[in-house]
């Protein structure tokens, strides 16, 4: 299917961040693109920024990070979304798979713990950039103002863990379809 | 659903508030926050929150003292305690002051979730409950009486069965537990409610003044009667003649009333006219009458005549549960005639109002929240405002902290019949202290 987007739409830039592998973020960036149906570009890579490090947990501020993409996206760029390897924290949760700013400009998504399987081996390749590609869409559909759903299956229905995660279809349910259809960022910001 | 959950965020760091914030908001709840204890307290009286997030450890106002009027303001609002790693024992004396869970920061992201949903699930069974206690409470007001207990839904039942037929009725029961609101709610209820209803109090007069009042009298009957004037029985026809304090009538009185009621006819004083009878008789006592007939002072043949259906009231201490209820219902009542801003009760205060005797029944209760309302300084009626309760029995204030703690204990062990466990509540001290306290200071429980 070829999608057209209208020469007015807003464009998503994704941001490799830190060392991450190319394929990962190249299938992130197709499946958001034919999901959500807006164009994608994607940025030549960032260094994760120390100062978003946290050396008692040893994982990386989400929060900060986030405003570090918010500084070094193009302007143009509607929204931006960061990939990044590293392991994610916020102040009051001891790790997440993604954050967003609600209804603002960017969104994060981290391959740190979509690896694991229940048996404590590697889950296949293939497997990890679907949960990666399922973590993007939600983040990024956060920004576009969409809060948590409770329609099973859909993905804005909040997964805490891979369990959870692993059961959400790789589409939002109708009723986050609509809100995102009508979604007027979609209609403005181009690069 | 989510979005018409209200959630407060109380905590002094900024980084805590707005991340927690930030996951609440994504899940679609209403959220505000307070960065500190007095700006909470602040905020909560304006708003109504289902569930706040209160960090224990803040400057000023702790956590703690937050939960604590909160929870005895808005006891229906859930409470999180946040605290970090290493003071549990204070999240345990939050659990103990009414918190209904914790959480050690940083969290786990399934364990918040699952707790928010834990509680939300929580709410809405209490809001239900509230609801249902709202129809409870919509069915404990018969006519102008209150009551959800046990004894006053058999009391409505029996009034609902007595109203029915026109026969005599005694109402027994202690003072001011609302013997001429039964006899009220009867009359409401029964086929003469288009008539009259004509109290008399029959303690209220002299003899010779308590028979003109009933009997009426022709003018010229007596030094002073200068018209002609009708008595309540001849004013009650069609409707209902309520005699309280039917122990105090002498009986000379009870006589003739007895042949009135026998012959259905009477006639006024000094009259020579026969007048029919034609009203319903309820009459009320807080005396023993059976007593009163073995020492002489009533009739038994009249007793007989009145005590045809007989009704029990219960004192204010055998429906004790009733209570928050009625003072509730007071509240509203002087809410609406003082104009005064009183939102509710606190719940300590409604514990002390449970402890009291209540020597007086509703009237003393009505009587004690009237004061309490006028004289209010805050939002919510608290324990202070009832301290008068317990203050009545110490005219002579002792001298010495000792001798005043001595009578203190001594008074609210009274007040609660010795239950030492609810002594202890009230007083705020342990059952090993006030057990220690009272050998010290040799209390016995008075026989």
């Amino acid at each position: 299917m070829t999608i057209r987007f209208s020469r007015d739409m807003g464009v998503l830039a994704v941001v490799p961040l830190g060392p991450i592998g190319e394929m990962a973020v190249r299938i992130t960036a197709a499946n958001l693109q034919a999901v959500l149906e807006i164009p994608v570009d994607i940025l030549p890579a960032a260094a994760l920024p120390a100062h978003a490090y946290e050396p008692t947990r040893r994982q990386y501020d989400a929060g900060r990070l986030l405003e570090d993409l918010v500084r070094i996206c193009p302007g143009g760029y509607g929204k931006v979304l960061g990939v990044a390897a590293a392991d994610l924290c916020i102040p009051i949760l001891t790790y997440v798979f993604g954050e967003a700013q609600l209804g603002g400009k960017a969104a994060l998504v981290s391959g740190w713990r979509l690896r694991g399987a229940p048996s404590g081996a590697a889950v296949p390749l293939d497997h990890y950039y679907e949960r990666l590609a399922k973590v993007a869409l939600h983040e990024v559909a956060h920004t576009l103002s969409l809060y948590h759903c409770e329609e099973p299956g859909c993905l804005m229905n909040f997964s805490p863990t891979l369990d959870d995660l692993d059961r959400l279809n790789l589409m939002f349910c109708e009723r986050c379809r609509f809100s995102l259809r009508d979604n007027p960022w979609r209609l403005r910001e181009v690069p | 659903m989510a979005g018409r959950i209200k959630i407060l965020v109380v905590d002094d760091e900024i980084i805590v508030r707005e991340s927690l914030i930030g996951w609440l908001k994504k899940g679609g709840y209403q959220v505000d926050s307070a960065e500190g204890g007095r700006q909470a307290l602040g905020i909560i009286d304006e708003r109504e929150y289902d569930l706040v997030f209160l960090d224990i450890m803040m400057p000023g106002v702790s956590g703690l003292e937050v939960l604590k009027e909160l929870k005895g303001r808005y006891p229906q609002t859930l409470v999180v305690m946040i605290t970090a790693y290493g003071s549990v024992e204070t999240a345990v004396e939050a659990m103990k002051n009414g918190a209904n869970d914790y959480l050690m920061k940083p969290f786990e992201p399934e364990q918040l979730t699952l707790l928010v949903e834990k509680l939300l699930q929580q709410k809405k069974i209490l809001d239900e409950n509230a609801l249902l206690r709202e129809q409870v409470a919509s069915r404990s007001r018969y006519q102008d009486l209150v009551g959800a207990s046990a004894c006053m839904q058999k009391l409505f039942n029996l009034i609902e069965e007595v109203a029915a037929v026109d026969a005599p009725v005694l109402l027994r029961g202690a003072t001011g537990t609302g013997k001429e609101l039964v006899a009220k709610a009867i009359h409401a209820k029964g086929p003469r409610r288009f008539g009259p209803f004509i109290p008399i109090n029959c303690g209220a007069f002299p003899e010779n003044l308590l028979e003109s009042e009933l009997f009426g009298h022709e003018m010229g009957s007596f030094t002073g009667a200068t018209r002609a004037k009708k008595g309540r029985l001849e004013i009650a026809q069609g409707g209902t003649l309520f005699l309280d304090e039917i122990g105090e009538i002498p009986l000379k009185m009870q006589v003739d009333l007895l042949r009135v009621l026998e012959q259905k006819v009477f006639h006024r004083v000094g009259g020579t006219g026969s007048i029919p009878l034609d009203f319903r008789l309820i009459s009320a006592t807080h005396r023993d009458l059976a007593k009163e007939i073995e020492q002489g002072r009533f009739r038994q043949d009249f007793y007989f005549r009145l005590n045809v259906i007989e009704l029990e009231i219960p004192t204010l201490k055998e429906r004790g549960e009733d209570i928050p209820l009625l003072a509730q219902h007071f509240l509203d009542r002087f809410r609406r005639e003082t104009n005064k801003p009183v939102a509710g009760i606190e719940a300590a205060a409604l514990d002390l109002l449970g402890s009291y005797a209540w020597p007086g029944n509703v009237r003393e209760l009505e009587n004690a929240m009237e004061r309490a309302v006028v004289l209010a300084k805050g939002r919510y009626l608290n324990k202070r405002d009832f301290a008068f309760l317990f203050r009545g029995e110490a005219p002579d204030m002792p001298f010495s902290l000792e001798e005043m703690e001595r009578n203190h204990i001594g008074q609210i062990l009274k007040q609660c019949g010795w239950n030492i466990s609810r002594a202890a509540q009230l007083l705020e001290i342990n059952r090993t202290t006030l057990h220690n306290k009272i050998k010290k200071y040799e209390l016995r429980p008075s026989k």
